[in-house]
């Protein structure tokens, strides 16, 4: 499935192709391994026709912490600050702008995304259940596997489902990757953990994880200080060890060859070209100066790289640590005007080289978060979700107390661009006066999944055996795609 | 939207169209052509295991008594049974089969007019044969003779089983193989190259049986070891999800005591089913914030996490909806709930409530009753009670089998957690569960038992291919992987980079007295001394540092040298210039190995002591060594005492004191309070030899999961995990390769390794080989090594060689 040059996108599957043939292809190309507590494709959905893949690669552009749609890509009436002003005048603290696409307006300071809204659907009704309290790991859990936590199984994050089901695109690529997330020494890492796994699919389909991009590169070296013959050499001399050994002959075949298999793929990537993929500092001055407006940017810039190598999932985050970035319980304004400087170029950047280089049309880029924000509203209106916002006043005193400050989860906006939707496209809409609540096509989790992984040619209703049940893709596989934001 | 019984019932006017279609005089013939209608269309969900909306028509007695939709099918009315009805919906939600094409208008026709003519069933006639159901009193099988010497009634079962399939016996492992294998099973360390030649050369016919005694008595490593085990089944773990906020509770401390001192494990069950406030966490599971599915409620939770743990039963399907694929139903699962609930309860069947309500119950009540109506507490014990009842083989059978697959390397019953799995040999699964019940539910007994047959002291099988599933044949024990904690724990022990403290708050220190011969106890030399600048005006402040020096000379090689420190109120202990442990916990002294860090000629010993608290109080720093010298048989001891140097200046971050730092003479501190006493007592038991002094050392599995423990498989402990990832998956294998976590631990391997005086790389080598792999290198092996190595060891040789001996998969399995 790889090829000698450049950008080894493979040919999508064809629609026919039953599920066991593709599963014991995968097996042949040593790319699944089903062990004896793995989970195996569930025996009944062996029948389970996948449709045909719009897209080869998914990037999710993961805005963590609770991007406020009225502040990003669904702008409503806009209020200027002036002390005492009232919060519930505050819809959008931004003034709208226009974008490539007539009639789509997005918020001031995301210019360069306006550019390029014309390669774009922009989903304005996505919904979230009520989970009582809103918390921002178990949306988020929600979001990224599907399932509302606590889940009696570990469940898989969408990017293991994606190295499970499709596997990886280029052999010598991680399947999932992950861009931009510290899961040790920030809050809440413990319940970022919970679903940033493959969990029961096991540790083979679980991210990669790179929370700072510029250190990239150092995860597919050789270990720090070590001079690349001496790698070869260590890896050559522990190879000739492992067949020397007098036991090598009563060793169980399938432990050891598992194990050198993992070893063998391990040391693929650390010694091939693909592992340039990870070095941003290859690209020229001006190209890094194009996506650098921090950890997110250079976050982009790397996606960019992995996915012309053949990266099947990535995910960049502008990162979730509780309190900062789009978690803004004080200081919204001020901080989202950072926000939408940190992502505008690289976001727009990233479309416009992927579509240079002819990769825009297979490659699905998505932008989600786990909820939207609101002046007003905690929850969605009627939950008796307890009020988080800093300020509990009804008037705006000071700079601070201006913005979106409270989590809400009745309506938010999702972009998809390239990959097989539409351009130029909007689907669902929100109300124009509080509450925001979509009020047209509402798209629950489970359809936004159902879409993106018909777009990557995974059935909804995929399935995998666990503890004798099944577990599927989407709730209970009852995810039904948006076709109509399909191109 | 319609209610879905209306939904349900507009088909109605469909059927009747296709009224007309059918012919009601003729006789149909069920074998013939009911049958392949049935088996073509309904079947693959509604017979055998498989009872989807709990409805099988396996039988005729299952088929009339109907499913969650209540009866469908009522003899002799086919206009009245929803099986008609539903097959021949247009609504694609209800219509059966909800997969492929419709039933055709003659298939729809035969099985009207067969309803209407009664159903009628070919006696005895069932789709599928009923599942295997397991037996839940105790059997006590006939033991067969002994064949060919092997006494063991494990091996005398197996034995029987084995010529019954025409199998080979599995030949005997040898000795270094058992040697490794049972240290790691049963403790979870290597033994020592002394420990491993000493036990090759040992000729005793009963040296195995003895090893095993020994280290099953090794009470501190053994539950270091296990905790492994039961934090993964319990779920209990020093961080993660709810424990900030009070949403989850540790068991740590009473889960440690109850393995180092080898509680029984009925005893164990009913502390944690009718628990004291230290076993509570677990009963307890976690408390999510916010709304969560009524099916995690707590006592939800607690009914899976009983079923799982002590019974083998999967619970989780049944606390939402009926399950559709074993017998359990939704209020089997509110049943074991309301015994927990200090409220009553409703089912709720998939988040809707039912307006049914819950009533005490547990899986089995053919073994009695839970009396609905006492209280909570009572009822708790009478669960507890039943749970570990004699008669309630269902719970011995579970734990052994769980020990058998430790042990083994696959359950007799497969998976460990479905013990209605029929068992690959179900007189085995007895014998272990009845010499469980004798030994009144003796955990380690049973160890002991498994691990002194023929069976678990042979060689492993060599497994060819993925060879699972059901046609699993015994052909000997198989490999095991090395847990996360062993493999950490094992480079830490080679490399002398173990870490200076625990997470978990346990006491490792030994509860009686020393009696055995070599670990006599001598008098502690050890002082406590502090600045000779404390009067008793001046009390030593709270947060005041002092360094302390003592210097000593080292004229020949060292056998070993042992340091015994501690400090009131934390300390660090450097050796001539490098750290070599820090205590923050001047209760608990620390036993250290010192002999990577001597040299020839003089040496010094710098302990920079800190005092706590928050106003001036007394403190103290106590320091003992014992070293012996090889070709010496006098050990030589000294401790802290008037000899000693104090000063106010502090080494630097790389170790070194200030040039123009002045030292004084230390002050004696006096002895006053009675836990002082009891420190300065543990320590002369520790420097004195207690057995198993490594078991001091922390210990992977007492510490928080890390990266690399991570990455080695050791799980978020949210849900019960009863066996790990048996693989080595790709990006672990990038993380062994070049993760900094590993690497910069075998760099201070390599460097803390060299320390010892190697004649040559080939005594590296050779040494290695024996700590890793219990045997020496073979002559291939010997040369690639000593290729890797150089003439000389390098650092950074040792550190590949290092890493290229724990990346081999025979070190990285348990054979």
């Amino acid at each position: 499935m790889s090829s000698s040059h450049g950008l080894p996108l493979d040919p999508s599957l064809p629609e026919s192709l039953a599920r066991r043939e593709f599963v014991k292809m995968l097996a042949a190309a040593g790319l699944a391994t089903l062990s004896m507590d793995a989970p195996r494709l569930l025996a009944a959905d062996l029948k389970v026709i996948q449709p045909a893949a719009k897209a080869d690669a998914c990037i999710l552009i993961w805005l963590a912490g609770g991007m406020a749609a009225p502040e990003t890509f669904d702008p409503k009436r806009y209020v200027p600050f002036e002390k005492g002003l009232e919060y519930k005048r505050v819809l959008s603290t931004f003034p709208s702008i226009p974008t490539a696409v007539d009639g789509i307006r997005i918020c001031e300071g995301m210019e360069q995304i306006a550019s390029v809204m014309d390669r774009a659907t922009l989903i304005r009704s996505a919904i979230q259940p009520d989970l009582g309290s809103i918390l921002h790991s178990r949306h988020q859990f929600h979001w990224h596997t599907g399932y509302v936590p606590p889940q009696t199984v570990a469940c898989p994050h969408l990017g293991a489902w994606m190295a499970r089901v499709l596997g990886p695109r280029n052999p010598v690529m991680p399947a999932f990757i992950n861009i931009g997330q510290r899961l040790e020494g920030v809050g809440e890492s413990e319940e970022l953990k919970a679903f940033t796994s493959a969990g029961f699919f096991g540790g083979e389909f679980g991210p990669m994880n790179l929370p700072y991009p510029e250190e990239a590169a150092a995860a597919v070296r050789a270990p720090k200080g070590m001079d690349p013959s001496r790698f070869v050499n260590r890896d050559k001399e522990f190879r000739r060890l492992a067949d020397a050994s007098p036991n090598r002959d009563v060793m169980s075949d399938h432990q050891y060859e598992s194990m050198m298999r993992s070893m063998d793929n391990a040391y693929r990537l650390l010694s091939a070209k693909e592992r340039m993929a990870f070095d941003i500092s290859l690209e020229t001055k001006e190209v890094q100066a194009e996506y650098d407006t921090g950890r997110f940017g250079r976050g982009c810039l790397l996606a960019r790289r992995l996915v012309e190598n053949g990266a099947r999932f990535v995910e960049v985050t502008t990162e979730y640590v509780p309190f900062f970035q789009w978690d803004t319980h004080g200081k919204g304004h001020e901080t989202v005007a950072k926000m939408h400087a940190e992502i505008d170029r690289p976001v727009a950047q990233l479309i416009r080289d992927l579509e240079k280089r002819g990769l825009l049309d297979r490659t699905l880029v998505v932008i989600a978060s786990e909820f939207s924000r609101d002046a007003m509203i905690e929850g969605k209106p009627g939950s008796k979700a307890k009020d988080q916002s800093f300020n509990k006043g009804t008037t705006m005193e000071s700079p601070d107390h201006y913005g979106l400050h409270r989590h809400f989860t009745g309506g938010t906006s999702v972009v998809m661009f390239g990959g097989g939707v539409k351009r130029g496209h909007v689907y669902g809409a929100t109300a124009d006066e509080r509450p925001l609540v979509a009020i047209k096509d509402p798209v629950p989790i489970e359809d936004l999944h159902a879409t993106i992984f018909t777009l990557m040619g995974i059935s909804p209703k995929t399935a995998y055996d666990i503890e004798g049940r099944p577990f599927y893709a989407t709730i209970d596989g009852k995810g039904k795609a948006i076709t109509s934001i399909f191109a | 939207m319609l209610p879905d019984a209306v939904i349900r019932r507009l088909p109605l006017a469909v059927c009747l169209s296709f009224a007309g279609l059918t012919t009601l005089s003729a006789e149909v013939d069920f074998a013939h052509e009911v049958v392949p209608i049935l088996r073509k269309h309904c079947t693959e969900c509604h017979a055998g295991d498989k009872k989807k909306g709990s409805f099988s028509m396996n039988t005729r007695t299952a088929l009339l008594e109907g499913g969650e939709d209540g009866v469908t099918v009522v003899p002799g009315h086919a206009d009245k049974s929803k099986l008609i009805e539903f097959i021949l919906s247009k609504d694609l939600d209800v219509r059966m089969p909800p997969k492929g094409d419709a039933l055709t208008p003659a298939e729809v026709g035969i099985l009207r007019t067969w309803v209407d003519q009664g159903a009628v069933w070919t006696e005895g006639f069932a789709f599928k044969q009923p599942a295997f159901e397991p037996t839940l009193r105790p059997r006590h099988p006939m033991v067969p003779p002994a064949i060919g010497g092997h006494e063991h009634p494990i091996d005398r079962v197996l034995e029987a089983w084995l010529q019954s399939k025409k199998l080979p016996t599995p030949p005997l492992a040898d000795d270094a193989t058992f040697l490794r294998r049972a240290h790691l099973d049963f403790i979870g360390l290597l033994p020592t190259v002394a420990e491993t030649q000493a036990f090759v050369a040992d000729p005793a016919p009963d040296k195995r049986a003895r090893l095993i005694r020994s280290l099953l008595a090794r009470d501190i490593d053994y539950a270091d070891h296990w905790m492994v085990f039961w934090n993964d089944l319990l779920r209990n773990d020093y961080a993660g999800t709810g424990y900030i906020d009070g949403g989850r509770k540790q068991i740590t401390p009473w889960l440690y005591a109850a393995l180092r001192k080898n509680m029984p494990y009925d005893e164990f069950v009913r502390e944690l089913i009718a628990p004291t406030a230290a076993s509570e966490g677990f009963s307890k599971g976690i408390i999510w914030r916010g709304a969560v599915s009524v099916a995690q409620a707590p006592e939800l939770q607690f009914a899976q996490s009983v079923s799982q743990v002590f019974l083998g039963i999967n619970m989780k399907c049944a606390s939402c909806h009926d399950s559709f694929i074993d017998r359990w139903k939704l209020k089997d699962a509110y049943g074991l709930a309301a015994i927990y609930s200090d409220h009553p309860m409703e089912l709720v069947r998939c988040d809707i409530p039912t307006g049914k309500s819950a009533s005490a119950g547990w899986p089995f009540p053919e073994l009695g009753q839970i009396d609905a109506n006492k209280p909570r507490g009572e009822r708790l014990v009478q669960l507890a009670t039943l749970l570990t009842q004699p008669d309630n083989a269902r719970f011995q059978r579970t734990m052994v089998n769980r020990l058998w697959h430790r042990l083994m390397g696959r359950g007799i019953v497969h998976p460990v957690d479905a013990m209605q799995t029929e068992p690959w040999n179900q007189d085995l699964l007895d014998v272990l569960a009845n010499h469980f019940v004798a030994q009144k539910y003796d955990l380690k007994a049973t160890l002991e038992f498994i691990a002194t047959s023929r069976a678990y002291q042979s060689q492993a099988e060599v497994q060819s291919g993925d060879v699972d599933g059901k046609d699993y044949l015994y052909r000997g024990p198989r490999g095991k992987r090395l847990t996360a904690e062993q493999f950490v724990d094992l480079a830490w022990r080679l490399t002398g980079t173990t870490p200076f403290k625990i997470d978990a708050g346990v006491q490792r220190m030994p509860t009686k007295p020393i009696t055995a011969p070599e670990a006599k106890v001598g008098p502690l030399l050890a002082q406590p001394i502090w600045s000779n600048d404390v009067t008793a005006q001046r009390p030593p402040a709270a947060g005041e540092a002092r360094s302390f020096r003592h210097s000593f000379t080292i004229a020949g090689e060292v056998e070993h040298a042992l340091v015994v420190v501690t400090a009131d109120n934390s300390f660090e202990i450097l050796v001539n210039g490098k750290t070599l442990a820090k205590g923050e916990n001047w209760a608990v002294p620390q036993l250290l190995d010192l002999a990577p860090f001597l040299k020839l000629g003089r040496n010094q010993i710098i302990i920079v002591g800190r005092n706590g608290g928050t106003g001036p109080n007394v403190a103290a720093v106590w320091c003992q060594v014992a070293l012996r010298l090889r070709n010496n048989k006098n050990e030589v001891t000294f401790g802290s005492d008037a000899t000693w140097e104090w000063s106010a200046a502090l080494p630097n971050a790389k170790g070194a004191m200030p040039v123009k730092a002045a030292w004084l003479p230390v002050a004696k501190v006096p002895v006053e309070a009675a836990p002082w006493k009891k420190a300065e007592a543990m320590m002369a038991q520790m420097i004195s030899g207690v057995p198993s002094s490594e078991g001091f050392l922390p210990r992977a599995s007492l510490v928080k999961s890390d990266l690399l423990q991570r990455s080695l498989g050791r799980p978020n402990r949210e849900q019960i995990v009863s066996s790990r990832p048996t693989e080595l998956s790709t990006l672990e294998a990038i993380d062994l390769s070049n993760g900094t976590a590993l690497t910069s631990l075998l760099e201070r391997g390599a460097i803390s390794l060299l320390r010892r005086p190697w004649k040559s790389s080939e005594e590296l080598a050779r040494w290695l080989y024996l700590s890793t792999l219990c045997r020496p290198p073979s002559a291939a092996e010997l040369k690639v090594a000593l290729e890797l190595l150089g003439a000389q060891p390098t650092e950074h040789s040792t550190a590949d060689f290092l890493w290229a001996i724990f990346m081999l998969p025979e070190f990285q399995t348990i054979r």
